[in-house]
């Protein structure tokens, strides 16, 4: 239901600024139920219907790839040969040394990974990731993010929300209150829970003050993939006769209250979450795909987590078949944490890495073939970066200063580099780019000025990226 | 008014959707007679203007202010003024905002945003009449209507009909007819109580021919316990009750849930809304706290347990940064839910539209920099305290046994004439209280001369506090010097020797000692102390969650008998304020989560020095503060009275080893015994987070908000500037809350009353007379009906702040007794129901649907208070942090309010219906229509459960088929089915039952078959909705 709404709300707007009289289309939104708090306080909406500039989009939906506790830039995506000629140097006589979260500042730390150059573009990665270095020309890499925070909560919080504290609507939110979803079925925003929730919690995926139609539907891959989603009726005609009977009781209300657009919202609510105890199982079945295409994202990979993050890739893509919106993957549990290396480095971003690797290039390369990658923007990006010098002896500090992210798909020019660090990859040097930069380039794909997605609270025109981010034009095609 | 409702809809739609088909067309439409410039031009500048022209200086263009009369009146260098009075065609903001021309228009091209030909008219009206100027309206004091017909009316709800029924006649409409009594009763029980009424309650008021059934019911559902759990949770969402502070690991806010108890108590009690308020701000520091008749103990100073609901990290890499993100939390939190303010909004810069500058912020700012995060014990009231005074009076009694009072020498010494002399005065009460006096001065600790000197920060060797305070009942907030010291067997031994301790009182006692704030100006903290399962914690701004990594080295366990060095590590902290805590209690984990604490009975802490030092060298003690003794009769005097020095006490106890005190004489054992008894009863294992009073520190303003540019003044404590009026002279001591706490409970102050009494409204009718509850702001909307406004304030004031009474007169209005069926006009002219024509269908909130099911399926546990049942765990609730243990499905039957609130863990059931993430003020809550609330009606456990129980509770009473059906409706929806509804039933069964299999001859009385029923009702939209 209230994506049906959302979605004709976005033919309304295009629709009124090709000067069709607004105010009775306006009403009807406002009978619909959804958003009834941005009507209610007067200017969000509207605003945001004048503004929305309707760019053409480039991308349709996202694929947010959370590298949760923050890859080692300079082992991954950023090559410093430096680090290897100062190795077990002392960092405070290199460069000056800011204030960690752990405060155990070791020596220089080498790479334990060789880098190799790839493709026509000649990018550069470690070998960490031998499968998406083979889609090095599908993507742009970012190597000058930057974030405000250098906790992981309060990190996690920031690229979710662009908010560094509990409360704020994330940006899948963002982007249904914006654009809602194109199936009318399936909630707009979905989570696909690898087995990591990351630090921050659930919180990272909700709706903050936006109505809670925004917030993201989490699958888990158990038996129930949708919270709820299962009838607990053994035979289906059981529960069909149930809401027949609570339909027909809610029909002779609305008779009686004689209009009541909220009532009669939430009846129609019961038609779509009926619906979804289908669409939501048919989603996740995936015995139809062709070996070849499993066999692609790893599915027959010897480490378990491998398979099973392709399972949430493939997922994924059926999801973007599906016209969802926003989509974000956890991590898989590895067993040795996510990829937050303060000690053991070499082993847990190994694990981590082998996990992702197969299964994100093959969902690169599925996407492609099926045409659906110009149209789907990927984002792999974990919320801050990794010291260069160690803590302790073998593993990497958290560095908010640096870190690496990439994008592919819709809008996006391959391989390209964007931005430079220093000598040691722990500051940026070139084109800083901020966590609210990257909201605003997703925003701009997806059709949307950042600056004109807004919503009233606590007295304020509250946006996504609060009241900063510039598209990073450089990486766009 | 009927204007007024135009001009609503224009400013929200108007100028966005249909103004650049129409810009050059003129407004032809009706105007106000009068044009009132809170009501009609203030928001037009405000939302046009004020961003660029308005109160922050850091965003304004061309120098202009147009918020100010002054300023937006005066001559500009072209000789026009921006607004005109008397003559609009005159005015140059006229020319600008009708002006095409780029360089001229106003707003800019840019902002792609024009004001409506109805704007324009308005603005052009108000020149032509004067262009008068007011005060903003939430800032002028309300007002009583000026009315003949009002007056006379004879009660407060017949008044309140009245101006309800004005603004109606104003805009055309006219009133919905009398809700049924069925509906009625249904609407103020779950409105009320947050519960269901019974059928039993139901047949009683639906049969009762009493005219005065109605007025009856509202004062039985008013003194219903349940009324102030129904209206605590309310007030909880103002305040982002948690008991769980978020980040990582979700640590707990330590007996949060003993303030949501304090909460029920204080709306069941009809506590007076202002002693609430000043209870929040300052319910530690008022000189009458209010006593709980019950057990003697403090109920206010559990109002501060507010403060301490934020969510807090452990090792932030900046520890100021923490400070100001959860000070930024209190500031907003605070204004909002008592005033109405975002005061959170000048953080960086002056509020852009609002009068508060950011030295409102930090101002606040500064009141909580001084103020101290505490644990404080939970059971120790007026019989605690009754118990101390035992003890001190018999520890009196000791001493004038010993030195006498009637000029007999007693058992030892030969007194000196003058002992006589002094003995006729009286004992000062303080015998025992060292006086305070040699506290250090801040700037002494901050500027030490030689880098390599140690810092002395006290020395209890001198026999005095060193100006530290105490809390709770530890320390007694005196040094030990002279405190009689006795064997196992009884026999004082000696007197104590000049330190502080936790025992004085006796072992296990809850509380702490606390220093005045320093500046750490060196790289280690000494603390020469012993004791038994204690703490030293170094608070360093403010931050309490200390641990590894970081901040590790900010605390030390505490727990050997004989006096060592402890050393604190302050590398980390370095030119951070701090204090020092010591604390009778110590760090543990429960279900594998730590940042708990323990006070054993067993646990002490004693303390003699604390020094800053340099390098690795540990500093020898400072030598011993010098004193003098005169002689051993004014050494006997001094003691007694609770002066002596140390040099002294060192004299008496030379006496006492050579055996001059002929003990025998004396029944010291039995006295001790005594004490002994005393001090176990004041042993107590509860205790809360909630604040204690530091001493005052200022804040610089942070330009922009950033930490790191700070403005070289500080900003005073002071009360917000639009308001300053109402509150009392700061003082320079302590932290300003209480003038704070004053300002705002000030019956003038014009918003707290309209704040709440708007709250109270919104609560019943569902949305505000001012529908932006908590911001009553320039961003917030104006009332709807601001006599109505004006009326209710006054009257909840004159009421002595009555929340019940408040209540009372609003629901025995005819206005909230309408139905919600509407009128054509109704539906035709006010679609939102602006003016009350009839009453809003309202769907009611997770907590009420939850505690509905578990009404109506008989599992419900009414028990109140007590500690929270945790939430049932499922394989969606997951994430560092998750609780070890489940609980039950249906939470024992408990009522919602009690269930847990974890921050990082929130009720899936409560949150799906809507219950806000506690983060800031909420005063009003969305109501979503989400696929996630159908799918948790049709297949959540809860749900299937209580179908279950409700079948079986069904089936355990005989009766026929038709009553039972009936007895479903009563239950579930307060009235009796019709023919119709019957026959459905029926039907359902039948079909239900052919798929089981059952025959028909049991069907009727088929368990599985009367789940199903129960389930279907559940999830019909009557079930959750209030109708009719």
């Amino acid at each position: 239901m209230q994506n049906k709404n959302q979605y004709s709300r976005r033919q309304f707007l295009s629709l009124s600024k090709n000067g069709f009289g607004g105010l009775a289309l306006f009403s009807l939104l406002g009978a619909a139920g959804c958003g009834e708090q941005t009507l209610t306080n007067g200017l969000g909406f509207s605003d945001f219907g004048r503004k929305l500039p309707m760019y053409p989009a480039k991308a349709k939906s996202i694929i947010f790839l959370y590298m949760d506790g923050g890859i080692s830039q300079v082992d991954s995506f950023d090559p410093k040969p430096r680090l290897a000629k100062e190795n077990g140097l002392n960092p405070y006589e290199k460069f000056k040394v800011d204030a960690t979260q752990f405060n155990n500042i070791g020596k220089i730390l080498k790479s334990p990974w060789d880098f190799k150059q790839y493709g026509n573009s000649g990018m550069w990665m470690s070998d960490l990731f031998p499968h998406i270095a083979t889609c090095v020309d599908d993507i742009a890499m970012v190597r000058s993010m930057v974030s405000d925070f250098p906790e992981h909560t309060n990190a996690n919080y920031f690229l979710h929300t662009g908010h560094g504290l509990q409360g704020r609507p994330s940006m899948g939110a963002w982007m249904n209150y914006g654009l809602g979803s194109d199936n009318d079925d399936l909630p707009g925003y979905m989570v696909l829970d690898g087995g990591l929730i990351p630090p921050g919690g659930l919180d990272n995926f909700k709706s903050g003050f936006l109505p809670a139609s925004y917030q993201a539907s989490i699958l888990s891959a158990g038996a129930t993939p949708l919270a709820n989603v299962n009838p607990m009726e053994k035979n289906p005609a059981l529960q069909a006769r149930k809401l027949r009977l609570a339909k027909k009781m809610d029909a002779s209300l609305l008779g009686k209250l004689g209009h009541e657009d909220q009532v009669n919202a939430a009846i129609k609510n019961y038609e779509l979450a009926f619906r979804m105890q289908t669409s939501v199982p048919e989603l996740t079945e995936i015995k139809g795909e062709s070996d070849l295409t499993k066999r692609l994202y790893g599915f027959d990979s010897d480490d378990k987590h491998t398979s099973s993050y392709a399972a949430q890739c493939l997922l994924a893509r059926r999801m973007v078949e599906r016209g969802v919106r926003f989509i974000e993957l956890t991590c898989p549990n590895v067993g040795v944490d996510r990829w937050d290396q303060h000690n053991n480095l070499k082993d847990g971003h190994m694990r981590n890495a082998h996990a992702v690797d197969q299964p994100v290039a093959g969902l690169l390369k599925d996407l492609k073939q099926r045409g659906l990658l110009d149209s789907t923007l990927v984002v792999f990006a974990g919320e801050f970066g990794r010291t260069p010098f160690a803590q302790g002896k073998d593993g990497r500090d958290h560095n908010p200063s640096a870190f690496s992210i990439w994008l592919a798909g819709a809008g996006i020019k391959g391989g390209t580099v964007y931005g430079e660090t220093d000598d040691y990859g722990y500051r940026v040097v070139d084109k800083p780019t901020t966590i609210h930069d990257l909201h605003a380039t997703m925003l701009h794909l997806m059709g949307v000025q950042h600056e004109h997605l807004t919503y009233r609270f606590s007295g304020r025109d509250i946006r996504l990226t609060d009241v900063h981010g510039e598209v990073i034009a450089g990486i766009l095609a | 008014m009927r204007h007024y409702y135009l001009y609503i809809m224009f400013i929200f739609i108007g100028s966005t959707f249909l103004f650049n088909a129409c810009q050059q067309e003129t407004y032809t439409g009706p105007l106000p007679e009068k044009i009132d410039f809170n009501f009609h031009i203030r928001p037009i500048l405000s939302d046009n203007c004020f961003l660029c022209h308005g109160p922050d200086v850091s965003s304004r263009e061309a120098d202009l202010r147009l918020d100010l009369e002054a300023t937006a009146k005066a001559v500009l260098d072209n000789g026009r003024r921006p607004i005109h009075a008397g003559n609009w065609s005159e005015s140059e903001m006229m020319r600008r905002v009708t002006s095409d021309d780029p360089d001229l228009q106003m707003p800019p091209p840019e902002m792609n945003k024009r004001l409506s030909p109805k704007e324009l008219a308005l603005l052009e009206k108000w020149m032509e009449q004067g262009a008068n100027w007011k005060k903003y309206w939430a800032f002028i004091p309300p007002v009583s209507p000026e009315d003949k017909t009002f007056a006379p009316l004879p009660n407060t709800s017949q008044k309140i009909d009245y101006l309800v029924d004005k603004a109606l006649t104003a805009n055309d409409l006219s009133q919905s007819k009398k809700a049924e009594k069925a509906a009625l009763i249904r609407r103020l029980s779950y409105l009320l109580t947050g519960l269901p009424p019974t059928s039993i309650e139901i047949n009683e008021f639906v049969e009762s021919e009493n005219p005065d059934a109605y007025e009856l019911l509202v004062d039985q559902l008013l003194a219903s316990p349940h009324f102030g759990e129904r209206w605590a949770r309310h007030w909880m969402d103002l305040v982002r009750f948690a008991e769980y502070k978020g980040h990582e690991f979700d640590y707990p806010i330590i007996g949060a849930w003993q303030y949501r108890d304090y909460l029920i108590r204080a709306f069941n009690q009809d506590v007076p809304y202002d002693q609430l308020v000043k209870e929040h701000l300052a319910g530690d520091l008022l000189d009458h706290p209010r006593i709980n008749p019950d057990n003697g103990l403090n109920e206010s100073i559990h109002g501060t347990q507010f403060y301490t609901f934020s969510e807090n990290k452990h090792s932030p890499v900046s520890i100021k940064q923490e400070e100001a993100d959860v000070f930024d939390n209190m500031i907003d939190v605070t204004t909002k839910t008592f005033q109405g303010l975002t005061v959170a909004c000048a953080r960086c810069h002056d509020h852009k539209f609002d009068a508060i500058p950011t030295t409102d912020y930090y101002s606040l700012y500064g009141i909580f920099e001084s103020t101290r995060f505490a644990l404080l014990p939970s059971n120790t009231g007026l019989d605690a305290f009754a118990k101390v005074d035992s003890i001190e009076a018999i520890k009196r009694k000791m001493r004038e046994l010993i030195v006498g009072n009637k000029g007999e020498t007693l058992s030892l010494y030969t007194p000196s004439p003058n002992i006589d002399a002094v003995e006729r005065t009286s004992i000062p009460t303080t015998v025992g209280r060292s006086s305070e006096s040699s506290g250090i001065p801040q700037k002494i600790l901050t500027n030490a001369t030689s880098a390599n000197k140690p810092t002395i920060i006290a020395d209890f060797r001198n026999g005095t506090l060193n100006s530290w305070t105490s809390n709770g009942l530890a320390f007694n907030n005196q040094n030990a010097l002279g405190e009689p010291i006795f064997n196992k067997n009884g026999k004082l031994v000696r007197l104590e020797e000049a330190k502080v301790s936790s025992r004085i009182l006796g072992t296990g006692m809850q509380g702490a000692l606390r220093s005045p704030t320093f500046i750490i100006n060196r790289e280690k903290l000494l603390v020469r102390a012993a004791g038994e399962g204690a703490m030293i914690r170094l608070i360093v701004d403010n931050f309490q969650l200390i641990q590894a990594p970081i901040y590790g080295s900010l605390e030390k366990i505490v727990h050997e008998g004989e006096f060592k060095d402890y050393v604190l590590d302050l590398s980390m902290v370095q030119g951070e304020k701090a204090y020092i805590e010591l604390l009778p209690g110590k760090k543990t984990s429960k279900d594998g989560k730590g940042h708990y604490y323990e006070f054993e009975a067993t646990a002490w802490i004693e303390a003699t020095y604390a020094l800053l030092f340099n390098g690795e060298q540990i500093p020898p003690a400072p030598p011993l503060p010098s004193f003098t003794f005169t002689n051993k009769s004014d050494a006997y005097l001094h003691w007694r009275n609770g002066i002596a020095n140390p040099a002294e006490i060192a004299a008496l106890n030379q006496d006492i080893r050579q055996g001059k005190w002929r003990q025998n004489t004396i029944p010291f054992h039995q006295l001790n015994q005594k004490i002994q008894t005393l001090a176990q009863n004041l042993y107590d294992t509860t205790f809360f987070q909630a604040v204690t009073e530091g001493d005052a520190q200022l804040s610089p303003v942070f330009i922009r908000g950033n930490r790191t540019t700070l403005s070289e003044t500080k900003v005073p404590h002071q009360f917000f500037d639009a308001l300053k009026d109402y509150s009392p002279t700061f003082s320079a001591k302590g932290s300003g809350r209480k003038e704070l706490a004053e300002g705002i409970a000030n019956p003038k102050n014009p918003l707290t009353a309209r704040v709440m009494v708007n709250r109270i409204w919104h609560h019943l009718f569902g949305k505000g007379i001012v529908e932006t509850v908590d911001n009553f702001g320039l961003q917030g909307k104006i009332p709807t009906h601001p006599e109505l406004l004006d009326y209710l304030a006054l009257q909840f004031i004159e009421a002595d702040w009555s929340i019940k009474k408040l209540i009372k007169n609003i629901v025995l209005t005819e206005a909230f007794q309408r139905s919600t069926i509407p009128t054509k006009s109704a539906l035709q002219q006010d679609p939102q129901n602006l003016y009350l024509s009839h009453f809003p269908v309202r769907r009611l909130e997770g907590e009420a649907i939850r505690d509905a099911l578990l009404a109506v399926s008989g599992d419900l546990d009414k028990t109140l208070y007590g500690e929270p049942f945790e939430i049932y765990l499922t394989d969606f609730i997951k994430g560092r942090g998750r609780p070890r243990n489940s609980g039950a499905l249906n939470g024992n039957g408990r009522r919602s309010i009690y269930q847990t609130i974890r921050r990082n863990f929130l009720p899936p059931f409560m949150l799906t219906f809507d219950m806000p993430a506690p983060f800031s003020t909420f005063g009003k809550r969305n109501t979503s229509n989400v696929p996630a609330q159908s799918l948790t009606m049709m297949n959540d456990p809860l749900v299937q459960q209580q179908a279950e129980v409700w079948a079986t509770t069904i089936l355990e009473k005989q009766a026929s088929f038709e009553e039972r059906i009936e007895s479903v409706y009563l239950t579930a929806f307060a009235r009796k089915p019709v023919d119709k509804e019957l026959a459905d039933a029926q039907d359902f069964f039948k079909e239900q039952a052919e798929i089981y299999e059952i025959s028909a001859s049991n069907l009727f009385e088929d368990k599985q078959v009367w789940a199903d029923y129960c389930h279907a009702v559940f999830m019909m939209k009557e079930f959750i909705f209030l109708t009719g």
